[in-house]
């Protein structure tokens, strides 16, 4: 689903590039955690999926394309197949609930109809019955961050992306949003999700990639994650 | 949908950015009324040289006592002379100019001098012998004169040769003045419209940075993240093109057919019918004026 082919990604001449030859593969319908410490290139992956960046050198595949070859006017298409989730979960602060899901068939123009029957569906999933019109100042972190994942979900992407989805939330609730993106992944969404929460990757027991200064240095198919003290076990 | 989606991402810029949106209303107002204003003074100009061009004599004034021209040396015009200038006037060499010729004599300007001076004093002292008698020459081509001037102001017995396009030109030159001026206020303020057509859309863009981003997350197309904020610009630029010519038609309608009208009734004047004429130019170069600026500075400010 998601290839990368010996790719790097220079910022800027002078220092160390973000990605440096990462050649990774992910598969349709995998749970990937990306971890390592801030810095080490997780973010860099994602807006290269996304095509917010280009590769400096090497190929990156989205669904069988070459990113690189996807014409300008051809992105939006490319994006609407990718849902992303960020740290600060991105709300529109004066749309309810509702509103904010709604917003991104909005403006890839689903139909009335079609919305008003796909969102309280969407919103179920995770786990936001009933909350339709809540605004989102109204909710706890745990909640706007399951409006986000509904609203990136909304469109059926076959992939999504998670930024530190969890980086601002408690343990418990860090949980419950595993539980949902875990639940996404079930229905055959590949996820990628960038973390370096340790708990989370430790418990849910799926593959894990770690970068360090812009490398793969593990590739774990049932991995773990040992915080930032670099001791590695199983 | 999507419309109604575009529509309602407008109406909330609006809003947010009512102030700005606001000048740049203004704005364009001032600037098109002054577009519109040139645009209304060559139309005039036009409108009174076709109306006077096709009027316009060339008068021959024939020598009297006091002429100091050479050509009347002899003294006042003399029968045969008179006669030789008629013959000359309609002979096969001008008749390729000349449309028709009309005689006046000394007690017709006299009469055409009192109906033209009739409030003045200076009527009673003017006889008839003091005035040229004259041949009034109406050409096929106006432009021609030069041709009638250089044959006959040497002709013994012939005073002067004038045009009353001299005089007309004159006007023209004035009113070719008015309309450049006019113009160039309206360039500067045209360029006043265009940046503050930019900034209003600047700051649009950065107030709504985050639904941007998130239209951009979720896949929508360039035209439906890029629409709402030209449109802005486009129809705060359409309402100042209305107001400037509702401003042109009412000015017309006040000033000429109100007034300019009845107070030079032999002047043809421009309706204020034919200012309708400039509504649709103005309002398709307001748009225009602001869907451009509005559109490089999008380029620059909101990323696709």
């Amino acid at each position: 689903m998601i290839r990368f082919d010996n790719v790097t990604k220079n910022y800027d001449s002078k220092s160390q590039p973000a990605l440096d030859a990462v050649s990774l593969d992910v598969d349709r319908g995998e749970f990937v955690f990306l971890v390592g410490a801030s810095g080490s290139g997780k973010s860099t992956f994602i807006r290269l999926v996304l095509k917010e960046d280009r590769a400096s050198r090497g190929a990156v595949y989205v669904a069988g394309q070459n990113v690189a070859n996807i014409p300008s006017w051809r992105v939006p298409r490319l994006r609407r197949g990718i849902g992303v989730v960020f740290q600060d979960f991105r709300l529109l602060p004066n749309k309810t609930v509702f509103a904010n899901v709604a917003f991104a068939m909005q403006v890839i123009g689903r139909s009335r109809a079609v919305i008003r029957e796909t969102v309280p569906d969407v919103l179920a999933t995770v786990g936001l019955e009933g909350k339709n019109n809540r605004m989102p100042h109204e909710l706890s972190g745990g909640e706007q961050q399951r409006v986000a994942i509904a609203r990136a979900i909304v469109n059926r992407p076959g992939i999504l992306l998670a930024d530190e989805p969890t980086g601002n939330l408690d343990p418990t609730t860090s949980m419950g949003i595993m539980k949902v993106l875990d639940r996404i992944n079930q229905n055959g969404t590949t996820v990628v999700m960038a973390t370096h929460d340790d708990d989370i990757v430790n418990t849910m027991r799926k593959r894990v990639v770690e970068l360090r200064n812009g490398s793969v240095v593990r590739d774990d198919a049932q991995g773990i994650y040992v915080g930032e003290t670099g001791v590695l076990t199983g | 949908m999507r419309l109604a989606f575009i529509l309602s991402e407008i109406g909330s810029g609006i809003r947010r950015n009512l102030s700005m949106v606001t000048s740049v209303i203004l704005v364009t107002f001032i600037s098109l009324t002054f577009v519109g204003a040139a645009g209304l003074f060559q139309l005039q100009i036009n409108q009174m040289k076709g109306y006077w061009y096709d009027r316009v004599q060339v008068t021959l004034y024939l020598c009297v006592d006091n002429s100091s021209e050479t050509s009347c040396a002899a003294g006042p015009v003399t029968d045969e002379q008179r006669e030789a200038i008629q013959a000359k006037l309609e002979s096969e060499q001008f008749a390729p100019y000349v449309d028709t010729v009309t005689y006046e004599s000394q007690e017709e300007a006299l009469g055409h001098f009192r109906d033209q001076f009739a409030n003045s004093p200076i009527v009673d002292s003017v006889t008839a012998d003091q005035l040229p008698e004259s041949y009034r020459v109406s050409l096929v081509d106006a432009e021609k004169y030069e041709v009638i001037d250089e044959a006959f102001s040497s002709e013994p017995g012939v005073d002067a040769v004038s045009d009353q396009r001299d005089f007309l030109e004159a006007i023209f030159r004035y009113m070719n003045w008015a309309s450049v001026v006019a113009l160039v206020i309206a360039g500067i303020m045209t360029f006043c419209a265009i940046l503050l057509i930019a900034t209003t859309i600047r700051l649009s863009a950065f107030s709504r940075r985050r639904e941007t981003g998130i239209m951009r997350l979720v896949g929508a197309s360039k035209a439906v993240i890029q629409l709402p904020f030209i449109l802005e610009g486009v129809i705060a630029a359409v309402l100042g093109a209305v107001l400037a010519s509702a401003t042109l038609w009412a000015a017309s309608k006040f000033v000429i057919d109100g007034w300019l009208v009845d107070t030079f009734p032999q002047t043809a004047f421009i309706s204020s019918q034919q200012v309708l004429l400039l509504v649709p130019a103005l309002i398709l170069l307001g748009a225009v004026l602001a869907g451009l600026s509005s559109l490089l500075t999008l380029r620059r400010y909101v990323k696709v």
